[in-house]
Parts: structure tokens; C-alpha cells; sequence
């Protein structure tokens, strides 16, 4: 749910950039009619924007409920139940059209002389719930192309330091006779160690010592 | 409309015919491409070379300068870090023709697991030449590595097409996302221990401890083995290719490979009372720590690896104290 959350704080980001997709912009656009949460962020982004571009005359008055009233008082925008099933239907070609281009698009991504079109984003991803429940993953002639080739904003891992020291969840919250240094210490040694072990038996050559921050390279010398 | 219908025909038959056209090439792309990934792993470990390389995950760059150099049969390493903190390090590797188990798995090499089944690099991985580029200012052959089932991740890589060393690697989610990249900007291939200013160091290496470990014999036979766990449940095509016995800490350690991703298993005696039970990562790396409880000793069970979350998690589960006879591994001739 707060996955959900920050991805579309993430969109809305991004829209505030002019890097939206037009997948992210049609999502943003659902969600911020229903989340009056959403809808505040979108107001105070785009004030903020208008601050930092000097726009004067930053209207705080939400005008969004009285103009919706007004539109539903007005007898032409009630929808009739054939104008609704007009609507869906249109809906439904845009999206049969959307997914033939679709369709069309990946194959030509896929081609053999493809370019490398994946690679051009920022290895920036956390990985989102890759189960293990369901079949294995197919790909019958290259990774499935990233279309859209936004670079993913950092996220807020990296506020002030350059290296990311683990991410670490504990699963059962029971008695608590550790410490958090402790948990740390543990977690960079293993890696350190896992490294090790890494640079010396897999063919990545020197990959391994990369993946080695501060911290890690700390214990290493112990 | 019959003017539409010829010329859907038309597309048909052109498509028919560039599928049946690019099959047999398809086939000979196939061996080139592993040949090319046998000979990266020659060349990384043979050749004189230093170059300056960025490692990128999640939004952090790093960079960091390498220097490779084999003399008299032996490996000189250096790897210094250019941005944060000062720190650099040395390894120094014994022989050169030592070859361990990642090595012999990615040369094309199939270990005998048991009678009936053999772990071999290309049944888990598909290997597709996807065209050439320019990395480092050199020519490059990019190929893509697809993992064969879900237990595993894959790779696009960039490999020198001159000298064969492996000029980038970026890892791959399963919804083809880079999970981490490892680029070269600039190399300089040759050189002697001199020029690469290891000379300079001579000192500082003799200080190095030499690593010999495990070390595929003139039989080619590997008898790498943990006595005392069993892992009920591996990845298919990963072998151990190291362990380590319990530490003056109580830790052991075992090594898993498939010739290209490598995962490590922790087994704390001491820790398991005071550790809960954690999932964590950094970057492409995922640690799962588990508890055992096993003859009244807790024991902290942690897979740490560039594998799978849910893959990391079922190996942890599935290893456990006192073992059938552990199945000996030994290559094909």
C-alpha cells in the first residue's frame, strides 16, 4: 500500500519535471479524484513550482469542489446510461489500439539487431516483488525493453551519505537482545565476505570489490 | 480490398521468410557467444591491464581505478576507490593457471552432480550476441545472458572484442530492470608491473596473504564439501565450489556457483540466540538470515548472494545439520 504511495509520489514527481509517462499521468489523474491526500501534494508541488519560478499570485483556494458541484448541476454532463456505454466502449478501442502498438513495439525491440535498449537506464531499481510462485520467466530472444527510458529518481536512500549501507528488515519484532550495531556489523561482514568469496570463484573479476561500501571495506580489515 | 489482402499476404510471407532465414544464423551466434564468455574468463584473469570503472546501483555511482597485473604466475591486484573515503586494496592470488570452479563451469566444462544429472552453464542460461557498441573508447561485442528459470538473474554484457576482457555488466531483474552496472570508462590493455606502478607497492604486497583456496587439481577433480549440513534444496545448477570450516567466531561458510551468479552460506553458531531472524540488501545483493533450531543450539542461517529474494529464502530454509554422503562433483572428460 505505501509501495503504492510513494510510487505514485514518484509520478507526481516526475510530472512536476515533465518526465511523466503517459501511463504514470493517466494513474495520477485517477488517483488524485478519489485520495484528497494526493490531491493537497499536487496543489502544494505546484504552488511550490510557481514560487520557484516566480509566478505571482499563488491562489491557496481549492475552487476543485465548488466547480465539480457546478458541473454536476448542469443537466448536460449527467451521463446517460447509453453515453456511459459509449464511453466504455471507446475506451475499450483506445485500448485495443494501444496494446496492438504495443505488441508491435516490443516486437521490434525484440529483433536480433535490436539496440541494447534496457541498458540505457539507470541501474537505479529496486527489485518489486519478484515471487517465486509463478511459472518461470520466459524470454524467448532478449530482456522484455523498457520502453518508456525515464531515468528512476534516486529515491531517498542517498540523502546525505554516497554509499547505502544495507537495507535491513527484521521479520519477527519478538524479544530484542540485539543491537542495531550489531545487526550492521553482522550484515557487513557476511557481505564483505560474500564478496570475497565472489571475486575469487565467479568470473566477474573484479565486479565484487565494487559492490563493497565504506563500511563494508572497514570490516574487511579487521 | 484485394489490393489490402495482397499486401497482408505479402507481410506474411516476408515474415515467414526472415524467421526461416534467421535460424541457422541464430545457431551459430549461439556457440560464438559462449566462446566469447570462455574467453572473458581468460582474459581477466591473464592480462596486464588498469582502467577506471563505475559501479551503479540504486541511484549511487561509484567509481574506482583497477589495476591487474600477472607476473611470474602470479596475480597483483589493486583497486582503489576515487570518490568518498581514502581507501584502496591489494590482492594478491596465487597461480594463474589455478582454476576454481566458476571458471571451469563458464569454459564449458559440465560437473557430474550425481549419476543421473550434470550442471553445465548453457542449460541454465541462453547466450545471445546482440550486436556490437563502443565502451571505453573500444569495440565491443554486447551479448545478452537470459536465465533459464526464475532462480536466477541475467546479464547484458559488453566483452573487448580485441582482447576479450569483459567491459560492462549490467545485472537484470526478471522485468528486464538493471538491478547494477559495472562499466569500464577508460583501459589501457598491457603493460609491465613497472608501468602499473606496482613496483612502488612490493612492499605493501608481501604483506598480502596469498589466497590458495580451492584450486581445481591436475585430475581435474574438485572434492569440495561441507560434513556437517546438508542443503536439502539448490538452485538447479549450482555447485559448492568452496567451505570453509567454523571459524574461531563459530562461523562456516560455503560457496554456491553456477559459473556466473554466486551466492555464499553463513551457518553462526554463537549468533543464533542474538540475531533475529532479518531480510536485507545493498544494491543487487540480498542477505536472508534464518533461525534453526537444531539439538537445543540455535544456529543463524544467512544466504547472502545476486540471486533472487524468494530463491535466497528457499535455500536458507532448506539446509540443515547432519547430511546424507554429499555427492562428490567431478568434471565430464
Amino acid at each position: 500500500m505505501s509501495d503504492h504511495k510513494e510510487r505514485l509520489e514518484q509520478s507526481l514527481s516526475a510530472l512536476m519535471d515533465g518526465e511523466a509517462t503517459d501511463i504514470e499521468l493517466h494513474r495520477l489523474l485517477k488517483e488524485v479524484s478519489e485520495d484528497s491526500e494526493l490531491r493537497d501534494k499536487w496543489k502544494r508541488y505546484h504552488m511550490v513550482s510557481s514560487a520557484i519560478k516566480g509566478d505571482a499570485a499563488i491562489a491557496s483556494i481549492d475552487y476543485s469542489a465548488a466547480i465539480s458541484a457546478a458541473i454536476d448541476e448542469e443537466p448536460a454532463h449527467r451521463q446517460s446510461g447509453l453515453a456511459v456505454f459509449a464511453g466504455s466502449a471507446g475506451r475499450f478501442a483506445i485500448a485495443a489500439s494501444v496494446a496492438l502498438v504495443a505488441v508491435f513495439g516490443v516486437q521490434q525491440l525484440n529483433s536480433p539487431l535490436d539496440s541494447i535498449a534496457p541498458v540505457s537506464e539507470f541501474a537505479g531499481v529496486e527489485q518489486v516483488n519478484e515471487e517465486n510462485t509463478g511459472p518461470a520467466i520466459q524470454f524467448p530472444s532478449g530482456f522484455q525493453p523498457i520502453i518508456n527510458a525515464r531515468t528512476v529518481s534516486a529515491g531517498g536512500n542517498n540523502k546525505s551519505s554516497q554509499f547505502v549501507t544495507p537495507v535491513i528488515e527484521v521479520r519477527q519484532k519478538a524479544e530484542r537482545n540485539y543491537s542495531e550495531a550489531q545487526l550492521r556489523a553482522y550484515m557487513n561482514d557476511v557481505m564483505a565476505k560474500h564478496s570475497n568469496h565472489a571475486a575469487l570463484n565467479s568470473n566477474q573479476g573484479m565486479l565484487p570489490f565494487a559492490r563493497l561500501n565504506e563500511a563494508e571495506a572497514a570490516a574487511k580489515k579487521e | 480490398m484485394v489490393f489490402l489482402r495482397l499486401v497482408r499476404t505479402i507481410k506474411v510471407a516476408a515474415l515467414v521468410a526472415a524467421v526461416l532465414l534467421h535460424g541457422p544464423l541464430f545457431a551459430a551466434q549461439m556457440e560464438s557467444a559462449h566462446d566469447l564468455m570462455s574467453k572473458m574468463a581468460k582474459a581477466s584473469r591473464e592480462l596486464n591491464y588498469q582502467g577506471l570503472f563505475t559501479y551503479e546501483y540504486r541511484g549511487n555511482l561509484t567509481s574506482v581505478k583497477l589495476t591487474h597485473a600477472v607476473q611470474d604466475g602470479q596475480i597483483y591486484e589493486r583497486i582503489q576507490h576515487m570518490d568518498g573515503a581514502q581507501r584502496h586494496a591489494l590482492h594478491r592470488s596465487d597461480k594463474v593457471d589455478c582454476l576454481r570452479t566458476g571458471d571451469m563451469l563458464l569454459r564449458g566444462s559440465a560437473y557430474r552432480l550425481n549419476d543421473q544429472s550434470y550442471a553445465r552453464l548453457e542449460d541454465f542460461y541462453e547466450f545471445h550476441i546482440k550486436g556490437q557498441g563502443r565502451i571505453a573508447n573500444r569495440q565491443v561485442v554486447m551479448v545478452h545472458v537470459l536465465p533459464k528459470d526464475k532462480h536466477r538473474y541475467g546479464y547484458v554484457v559488453a566483452i573487448d572484442k580485441e582482447s576479450g576482457l569483459l567491459l560492462q555488466s549490467v545485472l537484470m531483474s526478471h522485468t528486464g530492470k538493471p538491478l547494477e552496472r559495472f562499466q569500464f570508462v577508460d583501459i589501457s590493455i598491457g603493460g609491465s608491473l613497472a608501468d602499473l606502478g606496482f613496483d612502488l607497492e612490493a612492499s605493501d604486497f608481501a604483506d598480502v596473504a596469498l589466497d590458495q583456496s580451492n584450486c581445481i587439481d591436475g585430475n581435474r577433480q574438485i572434492t569440495t564439501s561441507a560434513p556437517n549440513w546438508s542443503t536439502q534444496w539448490l538452485p538447479p545448477g549450482f555447485v559448492m565450489a568452496s567451505h570453509k570450516i567454523a571459524d574461531g567466531d563459530g562461523q562456516e561458510s560455503m560457496m554456491f556457483t553456477d559459473g556466473l551468479a554466486v551466492f555464499s552460506v553463513f551457518i553462526d553458531i554463537d549468533k543464533g540466540r542474538s540475531l533475529p531472524a532479518i531480510d536485507a540488501n545493498l544494491g543487487a545483493t540480498v542477505a536472508v538470515l534464518t533461525k534453526a533450531d537444531i539439538n537445543n543450539q540455535e544456529y543463524a542461517i544467512c544466504v547472502v548472494g545476486e540471486i533472487p529474494r524468494a530463491t535466497a529464502n528457499q535455500i536458507a530454509n532448506a539446509i540443515s545439520l547432519a547430511p546424507p554422503a554429499s555427492p562428490s562433483m567431478s568434471p565430464l572428460p
